[in-house]
């Protein structure tokens, strides 16, 4: 990429003044690492840290989570404006309010043990931007979240300890999967996944969870992996811990 | 297949034991109802489906804890033998509906439907050899979980899903989405048993959302390609044929004054952003007409005993 006036090929040695700005702005970036994380949370506003702790609780904030990201994401391609054909747009807004209806169901569940509000949660606009460019990276990426939400879902069921709550988790996974296979089919590609398109490889897959691998399968994540899918993702500034996801 | 049928009805017969005298009750009366209105010889026609509709609307427990406290708890084992019966049985149907396709009986069927019908049936048919091998793990034997050599399929439409595109992607969707149901009504069961239960619940989880992926993937293809009013999701529950709103159901009971009256579930499954399940009842009522192979005129309108909510 080359722009209009700027020579990048050139190397001229740096001016005293240039190489003084680089100096102070290297002090100024040292000083603000090493500043107290309490300090830096109240620099930064609201950004609060979600700790997600192995137990039921942990797992259906962490779920929440998901659907919180998956729920912001669609209303953003609809106004992005990048989607035309009525069909697309179509199952887009389906999409949207089925996550909207996720989540106010896992916050009816939670009541006071939810770990955060919507608007705690940070969202990465230039990151979240980049997945707006084109109708083709909307559609992927609804499928990577979908897809990502299903093995989510069947990494933390049999943790769950609850009864209800296994058969919640059950009654949305499968309509995350039918998103994902709907999305899919709006773009031409295989209703279901093989290896090649996981996030997660085959051999990083926890062997122990994992009794079927293969595209007959959707094999489980565990909320470690999830979680670092999440991170590539770029979406999200909020910083994330706890036992779950340790 | 005698063999088979006794393994599916004893279950049942066995899950209804308890319930025996309200069954009986609301059959007499079921049954005096519909003698009023039609000829005596025509009521012997519908006994098998008021059976079914017995069956289906049978239990009384709150709706979210029925695998937990209403019929006895299926073991792992159990489960994933189960579980085979519906794999065989859809693998099957794919064999079937792909030779349609090759043999010129299915012409019309675009490329991109094909593609799917062959994809599905090979996942299908990795599903029938993974089970069979955990359920040897478990002690069992794969060789007796046995489905008619010439299964009864034109119970799920009442006629031939393999004579025209329209009719096999609609069997096609019934019997994945049922799958997907029959798959979810078994998560508590393998929940309850445990770290014994824990890799046929991790297996379990595993198939469920592809079935769904299947599910979905037929009905795109009624929508795009048959102009069909339907969705990937199940925005209808006319469009399964098991019962999926069951807060619905619920409510239309007490309204009618029967005694049968189930608890509404805290999980919202009316919303099309969540999907219904279905107990091992529930599925084997409705796969029964297909394993048993019954006569068309014993054949239980397998579509009509749930469409009543």
């Amino acid at each position: 990429m080359t722009f209009p006036g700027l020579s990048l090929g050139r190397s001229v040695p740096p001016s005293r003044r240039t190489l003084l700005k680089w100096g102070l702005l290297s002090l100024g970036t040292a000083m603000l690492t090493g500043v107290p994380k309490a300090l830096m949370a109240q620099t930064m506003g609201r950004m609060k840290t979600l700790t997600f702790n192995a137990n039921d609780i942990g797992i259906l904030n962490f779920a929440l989570l998901l659907e919180e990201l998956e729920a912001a994401f669609y209303p953003a391609v609809l106004k992005s404006g990048k989607i035309t054909n009525a069909k697309e747009l179509d199952y887009l807004r389906a999409l949207g309010s089925h996550e909207a209806a996720h989540v106010k169901f896992l916050r009816g569940v939670l009541g006071r043990n939810a770990l955060f509000q919507t608007s705690d949660l940070s969202l990465n606009q230039p990151g979240l931007n980049a997945l707006l460019t084109d109708r083709t990276k909307i559609l992927n990426t609804a499928v990577t979240l979908e897809d990502l939400g299903v093995h989510a879902y069947n990494g933390a069921g049999p943790s769950l300890t609850n009864p209800t709550y296994i058969l919640a988790a059950g009654s949305i996974v499968s309509v995350e999967a039918r998103h994902a296979a709907g999305v899919r089919s709006l773009l031409g590609r295989p209703t279901t996944e093989t290896d090649s398109e996981r996030l997660v490889k085959t051999v990083d897959l926890v062997a122990k969870l994992n009794p079927f691998k293969g595209r007959a399968y959707d094999e489980l994540y565990t909320p470690k992996q999830v979680i670092s899918a999440v991170s590539s993702l770029k979406i999200l500034n909020n910083p994330i811990n706890g036992s779950l996801v340790a | 297949m005698k063999l088979c049928f006794n393994w599916i009805v004893q279950p049942m017969v066995n899950a209804l034991l308890p319930y025996r005298h309200l069954y009986n009750i609301l059959c007499d009366r079921l049954s005096q109802a519909w003698s009023n209105i039609l000829a005596p010889a025509k009521s012997a026609v519908l006994i098998l489906p008021l059976l079914l509709v017995c069956l289906v609307f049978a239990p009384t427990a709150p709706a979210y804890a029925q695998s937990a406290s209403q019929s006895a708890r299926l073991s792992p084992r159990q489960v994933v033998e189960y579980a085979l019966t519906l794999e065989k049985l859809e693998a099957d149907f794919y064999r079937r509906a792909i030779a349609a396709v090759q043999s010129g009986a299915l012409t019309g069927v675009p490329d991109i439907a094909k593609a799917a019908l062959v994809s599905y049936g090979e996942d299908e048919a990795q599903h029938v050899t993974d089970l069979s091998a955990v359920l040897r793990s478990l002690g069992g034997n794969p060789a007796a979980i046995v489905i008619p050599a010439n299964p009864n399929y034109s119970a799920i439409l009442n006629r031939d899903p393999f004579a025209n595109p329209t009719d096999l992607l609609l069997a096609g969707q019934y019997v994945e989405d049922l799958g997907v149901a029959a798959y979810k009504g078994q998560v508590q069961n393998l929940l309850a048993a445990g770290e014994a239960g824990k890799t046929v619940l991790a297996g379990a989880l595993e198939i469920h959302t592809v079935e769904a992926r299947h599910a979905a993937g037929i009905r795109f293809l009624r929508q795009t390609l048959l102009n069909a009013d339907v969705r990937p999701w199940i925005r209808n529950a006319s469009s399964v044929i098991y019962n999926e709103n069951r807060g619905t159901v619920a409510v239309s009971m007490e309204s009618q004054g029967k005694q049968m009256i189930q608890s509404p579930s805290p999980i919202p499954f009316a919303s099309e952003a969540f999907d219904g399940y279905a107990t091992r009842e529930e599925v084997l009522a409705l796969v029964g007409p297909i394993l048993t192979a019954a006569k068309p005129s014993m054949m239980a309108p397998s579509r009509s005993v749930t469409l009543s909510n």
